[in-house]
């Protein structure tokens, strides 16, 4: 009787297993398929020859670069502002915060961690709601305000990475640096980053593709379907996952489907390949980052 | 009287570890301390350095007086420089400990701590502290190798060299060779006892028979307390001709 | 104890202080913007009738329904596949098989919603459409399996990550006892680590509730009470997503900020319930 139960839990396991990819590649394949006539040149510069759009001396309107220039923009923003807020906080978790404060930053960053992303976008769009009541007419949703948005939402993930690689360092190298007489700092600065910098950096980059493909944060801080190159933080701006929503809702014909399908095979790309950068980074870096 | 304990307690969370620790411990002997496992050696030995204050959950009440740069001073004393404290004590654990860099690195890591940076100054330093655990001729066309690159006795040669680099008084020593094999565990031990002229060694053993070949006292730690005694045994004849 | 306090020590310490104090201005935004609502005592109104705006009942009723009816079906599909999924990755697979699962699974987690949405809007949706014979093939039922691939990676790293924190002291007594890899999982890993199972079907759950592009593109954001899974439905997420074209001071537009209070209450439960469970569930070890 036993034995049967085990077989059939092994029996489904596969099947589960199975299913899942399945699932999986059936979807990407379909994408593929859908999508892969339309990566042409043309898909991301229109009728704008690579060289003026890429030198912004002409607008691109019917390609996909004012999206991308867009997503890399809000990315490099968001990350520049989460990074040294994150990372200072992880350490200061791993390393001083100490007693009934723990607990309690803990469950707070968890929380900040669950918040919904359309959540963190609506909190923004109130920030700015609530700044126009007292500077009428020059607060807008914007790339600034997507960008701080944004950072808000891959801080918990910045804070936890750091925090669990600068915890799991073993307790026996966490005192070889204090017993030769560093300070606390010191031994943060030479010893403990430099081991965990792997971990770090892997977190960063997994944020980092946080940023990419969020959606729901940016269509209520100030994305559009069309702005052309970014211009300014303070202006509107097109995005690569809001690119493909759109079209998902307002395609008026073939065309514009296979673009969509095109955008979407490009923001896959994207998001796997910083994933696998952060899967390499964590498997490889760690000796070459330390020995130069 | 180079270390001195005045009713020093430890406690880890609300567990009491030590009781009314009164020890005195003389210049330039090695010091073996022993007791059965979690009984408080290892945390009798981070009393000297404050290395406890690392770790979360511990407490200490009591004095340790330490002879210092020719002063008997408190290190308990909060205006006491606690890192000055590290670079006077030095320590080595059970496991070897190298960071992951290179050999030469390694070795310089104190003197980074401490500031010094002048080239010469530290290749100088680094030769002599190899060449004072005898590592210098086994390494030096490999200084810039991986620490951890060095076999098990090798690697704590080169951690004991890290300790000594800085000149320390006092050396605190956990458990030095028991992760290492015989042959290294031997040559650690002859190393050990050519310091003392130069520092105060604490040591944390289990092996008897290393205890008798060089330890010139003995602490055992039983139930949180400590009883000293003279290594020179009446019972045990070898020992003593081993002694003088 | 003196303890002496370093500059950088004060810096990293704002830095926490900071983010946790942001948690708190999400909230506080939510709430202060909803303020209104809860004085006037609109706020039973608003949470429990149902969306009718010519009649002038805002209700979000329907939206908390149809928000958790989807993410407790998509877990349904979702739990025993990632399960499953985590039984072979922890033992059940060869060994390197199981290194590559686990790399996909890893990879699987940076797909972005939208890119699964996207393609199983054009995919799967006129499946449904012939499947349930009416309406437009966007329902609780299509966003279900979506959403269930979309939190299942989730779900199978952390499965994987608490079975494999189970004592190698154990498994390789039970091995050399000569138990099989399914047995292993069954009687020794699965009972000690029981509890990262239930703490990652809350992480999953609190995953599915907080998903929009899923629910926004493939359940048809119908503001009816939805009947059956079958039936077209919006969930809270998507309501904000939608809500926004209107006027700043319409009840539509403050409906919007209780069904955002609603998630962030609802999510912080989760995470409550998370940290609770791994602390009560560390000390009884």
């Amino acid at each position: 009787m036993r034995k049967t139960i085990e077989s059939c839990i092994t029996f489904f396991s596969w099947g589960a297993l199975f299913l899942l990819l399945m699932a999986l590649f059936t979807l990407i394949a379909y994408l593929i398929q859908k999508g892969a006539d339309s990566i042409q040149l043309s898909l991301f510069f229109g009728d704008t020859t690579p060289l003026d759009a890429l030198l912004l001396r002409r607008q691109v309107f019917d390609g996909l670069f004012p999206a991308i220039a867009g997503t890399f923009i809000l990315i490099a923003c968001s990350m520049l502002i989460a990074i040294p807020i994150g990372v200072a906080g992880g350490i200061y978790m791993a390393e001083y915060c100490k007693g009934k404060l723990k607990p309690l930053f803990n469950l707070t960053f968890d929380i900040l961690a669950g918040i919904p992303s359309i959540v963190v976008g609506l909190a923004g769009l109130l920030l700015t709601i609530l700044l126009n009541r007292h500077f009428p007419r020059q607060i807008a949703p914007c790339l600034l305000l997507s960008c701080l948005c944004l950072a808000l939402l891959v801080l918990p993930y910045l804070i936890r990475t750091t925090q669990t690689a600068l915890e799991s360092i073993d307790p026996l190298i966490r005192k070889t640096a204090p017993a030769l007489g560093a300070s606390r700092s010191q031994n943060i600065t030479l010893v403990l980053l430099p081991h965990s910098i792997s971990d770090i950096i892997s977190g960063i980059i997994l944020a980092t593709g946080r940023c990419a493909e969020d959606t729901a944060v940016i269509m209520l801080t100030g994305v559009v379907a069309t702005a052309g190159f970014p211009r300014s933080l303070l202006g509107q701006y097109e995005a690569l996952p809001f690119y493909i929503y759109y079209i998902s809702s307002q395609y008026t014909g073939p065309e514009e489907l296979a673009n969509g399908f095109g955008a979407a095979i490009i923001l896959l790309l994207l998001c796997i390949g910083l994933l696998g950068l952060a899967l390499w980074i964590q498997r490889r870096f760690t000796t070459f980052l330390l020995f130069r | 009287m180079k270390i001195q304990t005045q009713s020093l307690c430890f406690y880890y969370h609300r567990q009491q570890v030590l009781r009314d620790i009164n020890l005195h411990l003389p210049a330039n002997k090695i010091t073996a301390i022993t007791g059965p496992s979690g009984s408080g050696k290892s945390t009798l030995l981070m009393a000297f350095n404050r290395l406890w204050e690392e770790i979360d959950g511990c407490r200490i009440s009591g004095e340790v007086f330490m002879h210092l740069n020719g002063q008997n001073t408190n290190i308990y004393n909060p205006t006491l420089p606690l890192l000055e404290l590290r670079r006077k004590v030095g320590m080595v654990f059970q496991q070897p400990n190298p960071l992951p860099m290179s050999i030469s690195k390694n070795i310089a890591f104190p003197l980074r701590l401490a500031h010094i940076h002048d080239k010469r100054l530290v290749g100088q330093k680094v030769e002599s502290a190899l060449r004072k655990v005898a590592l210098w001729d086994e390494v030096k066309d490999r200084l810039n190798d991986d620490g951890r690159l060095l076999s098990g006795g090798q690697q704590q040669r080169l951690c004991l060299a890290r300790a000594l680099v800085l000149r320390p008084e006092v050396l605190l020593l956990d458990e030095p060779t028991s992760s290492l094999d015989p042959d290294a565990s031997a040559a650690i031990e002859e190393l050990l006892l050519s310091l003392k002229t130069k520092c105060t060694l604490i040591m944390v053993s289990h092996y008897q028979d290393q205890i008798q070949r060089i330890a010139d006292l003995h602490v055992q730690v039983l139930n949180g307390q400590c009883s000293i005694s003279s290594n020179s045994l009446p019972e045990n004849p070898s020992n003593r001709l081993s002694m003088n | 104890m003196l303890r002496s306090y370093s500059p950088s020590e004060y810096l990293f310490f704002t830095a926490a202080v900071f983010s946790g104090l942001l948690t708190a201005a999400v909230f506080g935004f939510l709430f202060f913007f909803g303020l209104p609502l809860l004085q006037s005592g609109q706020l039973a109104d608003v949470l429990f009738s149902s969306w009718a705006p010519g009649k002038g009942l805002y209700g979000i009723y329907p939206m908390l329904l149809s928000s958790l009816t989807l993410a407790t079906l998509s877990m349904l599909i979702s739990f025993p596949i990632s399960l499953g999924c985590s039984f072979i990755i922890t033992a059940l697979a060869p060994l390197r098989l199981r290194r590559v699962l686990l790399a996909l699974i890893r990879v699987m987690t940076g797909i972005p919603t939208v890119v699964y949405s996207f393609a199983a809007l054009f995919f799967l949706v006129p499946l449904m459409r012939n499947l349930i014979g009416h309406g437009s093939g966007m329902s609780i039922l299509t966003a279900a399996p979506v959403l269930a691939l979309v939190i299942a990676p989730t779900m199978i790293l952390f499965f994987v990550n608490s079975f494999n924190k189970v004592s190698p002291r154990f498994t390789l007594a039970a091995e050399a006892l000569g138990c099989s890899k399914i047995q292993k999982i069954l009687y020794i890993i699965l009972p000690q680590a029981w509890p990262g199972v239930i703490n990652g079907i809350l992480l999953g759950f609190g995953r599915a509730m907080g998903d929009t592009m899923v629910s926004l593109m493939l359940a048809g954001n119908s503001t009816a009470m939805p009947e059956a899974v079958t039936d077209s439905a919006r969930t809270l997420t998507a309501h904000i997503a939608l809500v926004l074209a209107f006027d700043f001071d319409s009840m539509e537009f403050k409906s919007i900020f209780v069904c955002g209070l609603s998630l962030y209450l609802l999510t912080a439960l989760l995470m409550l319930l998370f940290r609770l469970s791994t602390a009560y569930f560390s000390q009884a070890r």
